[in-house]
């Protein structure tokens, strides 16, 4: 059973390259591949999920055990994101029809395959391959919306990747010359002797400004504002909700395995605060929906780069109740921005004719805020109890930070609500809204039912957290699993 | 002020680039994992070829992942700049040795092309290398005859299926209980063209892809360039 997770990366490739061969015969089987596909991925993730047992596993691909070849490392939180990447795949599924549609599909099965590997992988090069695999596929997707805008936000985008790809081949190649290992187990048992010292903390440093530049970190995130605002609002969702968290993801896993210095940590908190500072300033003075989530996505990012810097479990909670946290909202804010549309002075009066989408936004607006009793408030709670019990002076200058972020997003998020509120002036002519309104406004209302769901059972979902954050702390754990299997299979 | 910014950045890099570069012993490299796979990849894979062992073997799911990334890549630029068509007859049609040249060629670097690819798991060589010298002999005549054209729906048969081949022979080792991408089939004979299992067969889908996508992309940047 457990060899079959590895069909959640494998039936997505395999389904990209024949997508366009499938759909040039026969459009209408064409269209359920990927959607098929996803939705198994999706199944065998919750199987595991529910009937497996609560002890991590890997897997051997190839049948080379670990150290000599690639594994699969699964834990609760590997897991965890796999199933939230099946699961936004198929959410933001790109259904319309045109003559790009196989090569777009392609694309995105393309990307969800890559962003699952992002989520398993347990070798750092395998982890580069599938983060170029990620890189190469959103710039076809983001330039697909074809309009110039978009080009121009793709050569931009496409420039920092390569930066930020460099960069990183260049952390992995001293990884590599100093230990002579790619295996993150392998290197969390070398890390203490031979990675604890000035070439370590560089190469730290050079894969975190190459992987930063998808996770939106503070010098090398000027390509967001852009993408965001000119893309498909379905993949600028996929992409703020959870590649940037994958990301994260991955510089949350070096930091525990290996990287112990502290230096590391403090960079990662100095350019965490320095990211909410000019994230929530632009948002506050945008003008255009889209841009303004852009905008204050980087500064949500940069809250949770700081929860990254927190040392021990209660830190590794915080950046995962603050990632699915702005996971949900901003994808859900997303949908209401493809709803609408264009510029915030076209939301005036909205209120009265779409009552649901309006009362959407302002529950959003509420929990990313911190309002007790949504989820966003436990989120941000954990973050602050943990930051004010540092001594390090730079921990409180965070906690500061964060709480002033907080006060300009509680303006800017409710100065659009109270526009929405108004009375409509008569002289304003609504255009018609896109014929994709009604489905980006069913799936808005799917995040928000999801929002309430999660404020309902927030006790338990909190102890589940509680139990993943242990899980990933725990530096042996991961080190016996992947090395102490016998030769062969993962069984 | 950008400019000054990038000068710093650039100067700075350089700078830890030295400082690493002298605290790197150079020439002596650590051999962990390198002489752990050395000394067992004969018996765990019959490739005579350690490279091929180690690129289709020990990391064949990051071999997938480049296949992926070219496709990604194709089908980036197919999106970009597949909408525009080409209008016969902007260029001059090369001389009687240029069209003939080309021509000749073509079964030459077929043959190569294909030498290459099945002697991957014996010699330096295999798909990749392989794939690109098969690129070479269909794009070769289409520059010495700029009115000519590839079918862009065959090559994008071949580019699928054999991606597609790629992931199922993985699937087939899953199937039987032994695990993803697993080389199969591995006789005991070494060093002879019917050697190392599965192995040669991956590296045949590896070449015919690379060929295939390299082709159409090259096709299809001729074709945007004669537009303009």
């Amino acid at each position: 059973m457990n060899e079959h997770l590895v069909l959640t990366i494998a039936l997505p490739l395999l389904g990209a390259f024949l997508l366009p061969i499938i759909m040039r015969s026969s459009l209408a089987m064409g269209v359920w591949i990927g959607p098929v596909i996803l939705g198994y991925g999706c199944w065998i993730l919750a199987n595991l999920w529910l009937h497996g047992n609560e002890q991590p596993f890997s897997i051997a691909i190839g049948g080379f055990a670990p150290p000599l070849g690639i594994n699969l490392y699964v834990d609760a939180m590997a897991l965890l994101f796999a199933f939230a990447t099946q699961l936004l795949g198929l959410i933001f599924w790109p259904f319309r029809l045109d003559q790009d549609t196989p090569k777009r599909q392609a694309l995105m099965l393309l990307l969800v395959a890559s962003s699952t590997g992002l989520a398993l992988s347990g070798d750092l090069f395998n982890l580069y391959v599938f983060y170029e695999l990620v890189a190469v596929s959103t710039f076809g997707l983001i330039a697909a919306s074809s309009s110039s805008a978009a080009y121009v936000a793709t050569i931009r985008y496409l420039i920092l990747s390569g930066i930020g790809s460099v960069l990183t081949l260049f952390g992995i190649a001293l990884i590599y010359a100093q230990t002579g290992t790619l295996n993150l187990a392998h290197l969390a048992q070398l890390a203490p002797d031979q990675l604890n010292n000035d070439l370590g903390l560089a190469a730290f440093l050079a894969i975190l400004i190459g992987i930063g530049v998808k996770a939106e970190l503070f010098p090398v995130n000027t390509w967001v504002p852009e993408v965001y605002a000119t893309a498909a609002s379905r993949l600028s969702a996929f992409l703020a909700g959870l590649v940037s968290k994958l990301s994260m993801l991955i510089i949350l896993r070096l930091l525990l395995l290996i990287f112990h210095q502290p230096e590391a940590t403090q960079v990662i908190l100095i350019l965490g605060i320095l990211g909410v500072i000019s994230g929530e300033f632009a948002a506050w003075r945008a003008k255009d929906m889209r841009r303004m989530l852009a905008f204050s996505s980087i500064g949500q990012l940069g809250v949770i780069f700081i929860a990254v810097a927190l040392p021990d479990e209660r830190g590794v909670l915080a950046v995962l109740a603050l990632s699915l946290h702005h996971m949900l909202i901003k994808s859900g804010l997303f949908m209401l921005a493809d709803h609408w549309g264009g510029s915030l002075e076209r939301l005036r009066g909205i209120a009265t004719t779409s009552p649901l989408a309006a009362g959407l936004f302002v529950l959003f607006a509420l929990s990313l805020v911190g309002m007790p009793p949504l989820p966003g408030f436990w989120a941000k709670f954990t973050l602050i109890t943990e930051l004010a019990g540092q001594t390090d002076p730079l921990y409180m200058i965070g906690l500061l930070v964060f709480l002033l972020a907080t006060v300009i997003e509680a303006s800017y998020l409710f100065r659009v609500a109270a526009k929405m509120y108004q009375t409509k002036p008569t002289d304003i002519v609504r255009s018609n809204s896109p014929d994709s309104g009604s489905l980006s406004l069913t799936t808005a209302s799917l995040f928000g039912a999801g929002l309430i769901a999660a404020t309902v059972m927030v006790s338990p979902l909190g102890d589940g957290l509680q139990a993943i954050a242990v899980q990933a702390q725990d530096v042996d754990l991961y080190i016996q699993t992947v090395l102490q299997q016998p030769l062969g299979e993962g069984q | 002020m950008r400019n000054l910014t990038g000068l710093l950045f650039a100067g700075g890099l350089g700078f830890m680039l030295l400082s690493i570069a002298i605290n790197l012993d150079f020439g002596t490299p650590t051999m962990l994992i390198g002489g752990a796979i050395q000394s067992n990849a004969l018996q765990k894979t019959g490739a005579t070829n350690i490279v091929t062992s180690v690129v289709l073997g020990y990391r064949g799911i990051d071999t997938l992942g480049e296949l992926s990334i070219l496709f990604a890549a194709a089908a980036s630029a197919g999106l970009i700049l597949g909408r525009r068509h080409t209008t016969a007859g902007t260029q001059t049609a090369g001389g009687f040795v240029l069209r003939h040249g080309g021509s000749m060629l073509f079964p030459l670097l077929m043959t190569i092309g294909f030498y290459i690819i099945f002697h991957g798991h014996l010699s330096p060589g295999g798909g990749f290398q392989g794939g690109v010298i098969l690129a070479a002999a269909f794009f070769l005549p289409l520059l010495a005859r700029p009115g000519a054209q590839l079918h862009h729906g065959t090559l994008s048969l071949i580019e699928g299926l054999a991606g597609a081949s790629f992931v199922l022979i993985g699937l087939i080792a899953l199937q039987q209980g032994k695990a993803f991408l697993q080389p199969m089939l591995i006789q005991d004979t070494l060093g002879v063209l019917l050697s190392a299992g599965t192995l040669p067969l991956l590296y045949l889908a590896v070449g015919l892809k690379v060929g295939a996508e390299l082709a159409s992309l090259l096709s299809h940047l001729a074709q945007t360039e004669s537009d303009a």
